[in-house]
């Protein structure tokens, strides 16, 4: 497999952990990525990120500072066309949930192998979403959890097909086995599961301003 | 009288001023008021100089020593009250009666409430030092689990002997990443009648031979005690059969939803699926077999289990109501 990439990707990569900060990086580099920043808390990273302007942002959840999820806003506020992978050790369910709410797309456990690591990487940067079964599972039981809330929240819910799919891969399947079982294309099951996030995420936007309109947190400017 | 009112206020104001000396004076003091009566109204008076004055001095020990303290005060007004009088109507009875009710009780009460304010002190206590044990748990196992994690990756690269190590770390890696995730599910909502069917799911793929995933949707599910255990059964003899016809290298996923009326937990593995016909010929030799238990047991909690299997694996929905 020619681990090249035609256009160096540009990687930031976040982590408290310097055996692993260094690892990560390292296989970046060996892989073709130009790795353009480090950080080894939310502070250094949200600090080095403008400068950087990284493509795709490596972040550990569980850092010192402004936590994974705060970083995964402030940065995707500052660069939208910036994408950003968790890659986490304990996989804590609700700072996942979390993460992906403020716009991550893609989680990897840190277990995962070099090859997987490089790979979501790859898939990020193109603009696909990386899931794993477990926080499939999650963002499953989010929706539900929506549907059940208040009938008047203008929320978007999950079509059929998106929920049929979210299951496939909560149950393991990978996006091809997918295609395969629903006799659809590649590219649709990515779709699906793509759309599942930005629903997901403009669900928690919607859920945000409605809170701070009820908060009167919108009459900063008057 | 008055002035000692003053004093007594002033004094029982402050905790480090309510000292036995105080509490034995205001008593004494309004003993001798008492005993001084017959001096100063004859011997055949009707009402006492402090009259119900010294219940102060009552109320003080019995809130102070609590029982004992109420009982004793209680006593030593009523020697003194009947002491001084020449001949005792009912009416001084009654008071009697209540001083020694009174005090008692009061000293009861102060006394449990004490006792309750020290237990919700302690419970709040233990409240804060499991939240900081689990805030710096989480610390301690992120890195456990960094090194864990870095240790599988690194040994499957060197090979070897090396490789072997790391896929132990790999193991202690995932049961411990699912330890933490059923520490999530023990809370205080969870009581003997429900459990958190989450949870159990999460420690069933830790304790299966076949590699599991578990997907849950994130938060405590809880379901009756019975049902969560039949569930768990049925996942498990689900596992069980992963390990005997799939063989040890396939993987297993289990998924949790939690629907509007009911739960359902599928079970899949990538094995090469039941070949056709089997599960009747099995059936047809009169074995019940796995299927037919699995069934079963999903029948028994008004549910409903479904086998779907084909050359992608074999895949089990049992479907349990809320």
């Amino acid at each position: 497999m020619d681990e090249r990439v035609d256009e160096r990707v540009r990687v930031m990569v976040v982590d408290d952990h310097p055996m692993w900060r260094d690892a990560v990086e390292r296989d970046l580099a060996a892989a073709g990525f130009e790795v353009v920043a480090v950080a080894a808390d939310g502070h250094q990273a949200l600090a080095r990120f403008p400068a950087a302007r990284p493509q795709v942002v490596v972040l550990d959840l569980q850092i010192p500072g402004p936590s994974g999820v705060e970083v995964t806003a402030q940065v995707l506020q500052q660069d939208p066309a910036a994408r950003v992978l968790i890659l986490s050790a304990s996989g804590e369910q609700a700072d996942v949930l979390g993460a992906v709410k403020a716009g991550a797309t893609g989680y990897l456990v840190k277990s995962a192998s070099r090859e997987e690591l490089l790979d979501a990487v790859r898939r990020v940067a193109a603009g696909d979403t990386v899931f794993t079964p477990g926080l499939a599972g999650l963002v499953l039981g989010e929706f539900r959890r929506i549907a059940e809330g208040p009938a008047d929240d203008p929320v978007d819910q999950l079509t059929e097909r998106e929920t049929e799919v979210l299951k496939m891969v909560a149950k393991g399947m990978s996006y091809k086995q997918i295609a395969e079982r629903l006799v659809l294309s590649h590219r649709t099951v990515q779709n699906h599961v793509q759309n599942t996030l930005r629903k997901l995420q403009m669900n928690n936007r919607v859920q945000l301003t409605r809170w701070a309109i009820e908060h009167g947190l919108d009459d900063d400017d008057e | 009288m008055t002035g000692w009112s003053g004093v007594a206020i002033w004094a029982y104001g402050a905790p480090r001023r309510r000292t036995p000396v105080l509490l034995g004076l205001d008593l004494a003091l309004a003993i001798g008021s008492l005993l001084l009566t017959p001096v100063v109204k004859g011997a055949d008076f009707n009402a006492t100089v402090p009259g119900f004055w010294v219940m102060g001095a009552l109320l003080a020990w019995a809130v102070h020593w609590h029982v004992r303290g109420g009982l004793v005060a209680a006593m030593a007004i009523s020697v003194a009250d009947l002491g001084i009088r020449d001949h005792i109507e009912q009416a001084n009875y009654g008071n009697v009666f209540l001083l020694m009710i009174g005090g008692p009780i009061v000293g009861y009460m102060c006394g449990s409430l004490q006792r309750m304010a020290t237990e919700r002190d302690l419970a709040e206590r233990a409240a804060a030092a499991a939240e900081e044990r689990a805030r710096l748990a989480r610390a301690v196992h992120d890195g456990v689990l960094q090194v864990l994690s870095l240790m599988q990756r690194r040994g499957a690269e060197a090979g070897g002997a090396w490789a072997e190590l790391g896929q132990v770390a790999g193991e202690q890696e995932r049961s411990l990443r699912s330890l933490i995730r059923q520490q999530a599910g023990v809370t205080a909502e969870a009581s003997d009648r429900e459990q958190d069917l989450a949870g159990a799911l999460e420690a069933l793929g830790t304790a299966s031979a076949t590699r599991v995933e578990v997907s849950t949707p994130g938060h405590p599910v809880l379901l009756p005690g019975p049902v969560v255990s039949e569930l768990v059964a049925a996942a498990g003899a689900c596992l069980d059969n992963v390990g005997r016809h799939a063989g040890p290298d396939a993987r297993a996923w289990v998924l949790l939803e939690e629907l509007e009326s009911s739960v359902v937990v599928t079970v899949r593995d990538d094995g090469p699926g039941i070949p056709a016909g089997r599960l009747e010929a099995a059936q047809h030799e009169g074995r019940l077999g796995v299927a037919e238990s699995i069934r079963g047991r999903l029948a028994a909690l008004g549910g409903e289990a479904r086998l779907d299997t084909g050359s992608w694996g074999t895949e089990w929905e049992l479907e349990a109501p809320r």
